[in-house]
């Protein structure tokens, strides 16, 4: 095992050992989480009362995206989410220090360490859901294509924390991460709808430069549609693309750095 | 011993005291923030938000400095004088704005892994430890971090633990600990890695008398066994008089002073304290206008007198009192170390206002 993922390990066991002190808090995060999967699976319910298609897909191909979300955001809400909380307070209050003289990667240890255990149970209950999604839809799917799905909604979860990131990286600059932080949240409400609803330079926009829509969708997308080469391809040039962004800013960003004084 | 004006600065320049060995080195260093000044309240605001004025704050001024094996060196300033900014560029934190600095042949804001592997940074106002987890769980991390072999690991824990005395209480959540404890548990975290060069940036804030007393005891214990170069800064003169030998002080970004602790008075002392006890019931003691004229009066009551006078003025302040009070005892003392360091600060916020 390498020695990652022998860290990620001690992260792991560290949060299941604190999120288990604060029972509450445990359960209250699952009844909100359910409460959540609940009134959007309503949404799309009621309004495939109105409309057979949406953006291209019927209430079948839709609830699996639908699943396909839930799953995306329990993913990164347990893995990123309490991570990237904290790093702009990290910045701003000069706390960054002791990830910067520790011998490994400072961006791994700051986007892992903190592994919400608390979202785990709803972690499973999304990805209960994104199987009942596929085991209900009509026709046969293919393990192939299940299984490019699965890739490429970790792909999608990969992009959704470049960008997230990138969001937060100008606070070394900026200080005050509040704009940036809602500004990331606004545009991230984006990838819970489907990519077909967007058209015109919005839709290029939303594929591209700031790649919002394509998070899920286009995982999704590999499922249903026969010419899938295209999805592939842009997913994994948008998550290099942003992966090279960020690394350049996290560099200019550490230059600037100035920690706190004492 | 070197007092020090406005440094002249020669890059690559060998240090004397440490031909070719120096742990740490520096050549020039210096670091400026730009920040922006606004005048108080809503229109101060209102018009910074339009039209920032910017100004230029050098923390560092390009500064010297060779720190070698199993030495502890003091960095004693006033706040905002440099200090913990010198530190952490040494640290890697934070970039230069200029100069050159070499920490075991390293240039530290690279943040190169085998750099990192062998500092420890241990910063009294801030924790390293995870908050609600056991000491011990965080060391376990550590040791995966530091790829420390598990007989060393062993080894290391139970002799920091046993040194620091906190065997007991390895398995208790950190927030449970008291401050004295949690900063114990902080050394360890730093020092469980053998680090070869170890900066402490207040190591001793906020503790009391006896949890100092035995920080400093074990630095004192880890130095002798292990010889790293370490940097301390403190605003405990206590800290530096005890585990220091040679110090530099630090103002306004620039090095005042680059030499043995106890040259500082040489260096500086301008004064001696010249204290007198009385012999009781011989009259009372001239009045305080008298002994003014000599020097600052420390001390001035019926039993005992103490006053603070130039070196040349020495002498003739002693023939004075002798004459002129009933003296049982008389002694000269050059000024303490904390009072002269004290006073260059102060006399330099003079000058420069």
């Amino acid at each position: 095992m390498s020695r990652y993922a022998r860290l990620y390990v001690y992260f792991l066991r560290f949060s299941f050992s604190r999120a288990m002190e604060f029972r509450v808090d445990f359960f209250f995060r699952i009844f909100m989480d359910a409460l959540f999967y609940a009134v959007t699976l309503a949404f799309f319910w009621v309004m495939y009362r109105h409309s057979p298609f949406m953006g291209g897909w019927n209430f079948d191909q839709a609830l699996v995206f639908a699943a396909a979300v839930f799953l995306n955001d329990a993913l990164h809400m347990t893995l990123f989410s309490n991570n990237l909380w904290w790093f702009p307070i990290f910045v701003n209050k000069g706390d960054l220090d002791y990830y910067l003289v520790r011998p490994v990667s400072s961006l791994f240890f700051l986007s892992l360490r903190d592994f919400a255990a608390n979202s785990f149970v709803n972690l499973l209950l999304a990805f209960a859901i994104v199987v009942w999604s596929l085991l209900r839809y009509p026709e046969p799917l293919g393990a192939d294509r299940i299984a490019l799905f699965a890739v490429l909604l970790l792909l999608g979860l990969f992009v959704g924390y470049l960008l997230n990131f990138i969001f937060l990286v100008p606070v070394f600059w900026m200080h005050n991460a509040s704009g940036l932080r809602e500004t990331y949240f606004g545009l991230s409400q984006l990838s819970s709808r489907p990519d077909g609803i967007f058209t015109g330079w919005v839709r290029r926009l939303l594929t591209s430069i700031l790649p919002f829509a394509l998070i899920v969708s286009f995982p999704t997308r590999a499922l249903f549609e026969a010419e899938i080469g295209w999805i592939v391809l842009q997913l994994v040039g948008i998550a290099v693309g942003l992966f090279a962004v960020l690394m350049l800013l996290w560099r200019l960003g550490l230059r600037a750095y100035a920690s706190a004084s004492s | 011993m070197a007092k020090i004006g406005l440094a002249t600065h020669g890059l690559a320049r060998e240090n004397p005291r440490f031909p070719g060995q120096a742990m740490i080195r520096v050549r020039n260093l210096s670091k400026s923030y730009t920040v922006h000044k606004k005048a108080p309240g809503l229109w101060g605001s209102i018009r910074s938000l339009v039209a920032r004025q910017k100004v230029v704050k050098h923390a560092v001024r390009g500064v010297d400095l060779d720190v070698g094996e199993g030495e502890i060196l003091g960095l004693v300033g006033p706040n905002g004088a440099g200090k913990t900014t010198l530190v952490k560029m040494l640290a890697g934190i934070i970039h230069p704005s200029g100069g050159e600095a070499q920490v075991l042949g390293h240039t530290p804001w690279e943040r190169n892994n085998e750099f990192r592997r062998q500092i420890a940074l241990i910063m009294g106002q801030k924790a390293q430890l995870w908050w609600d987890l056991p000491a011990a769980d965080g060391f376990l991390l550590l040791k995966e971090i530091y790829r420390i072999p598990d007989d060393r690991y062993a080894a290391n824990l139970a002799y920091l633990a046993e040194v620091l005395d906190v065997e007991q209480h390895l398995n208790v959540q950190v927030r449970r600990l008291s401050l004295g404890e949690r900063m114990k548990m902080e050394l360890i975290a730093a020092l469980l890695h053998e680090p070869r060069v170890v900066f402490l940036d207040e190591p001793t804030i906020g503790l009391d008398l006896t949890a100092q007393r035995a920080i400093r005891d074990f630095l004192l214990a880890y130095r002798e066994e292990h010889r790293p170069a370490m940097i301390l800064t403190s605003h405990y003169m206590e800290d530096i008089q005890r585990l220091c030998k040679r110090i530099v002080i630090i103002d306004d970004g620039r090095f005042l002073y680059d030499g043995p602790l106890d040259q500082v008075a040489q260096a500086y002392a301008g004064q001696k304290v010249i204290t007198v006890h009385l012999r009781r019931g011989d009259g009372s003691p001239p009045p305080a206008e008298a002994l003014a004229a000599f020097g600052d009066v420390l001390t001035a009551g019926e039993d005992e007198v103490q006053l603070c006078v130039p070196r040349e003025r020495v002498a003739e302040a002693s023939a004075y009192l002798l004459a002129e009070l009933p003296v049982a005892d008389l002694s000269i003392d050059e000024e303490d170390i904390g009072t002269i360091i004290e006073r260059i600060f102060r006399e330099r916020r003079v000058e420069g206002a």
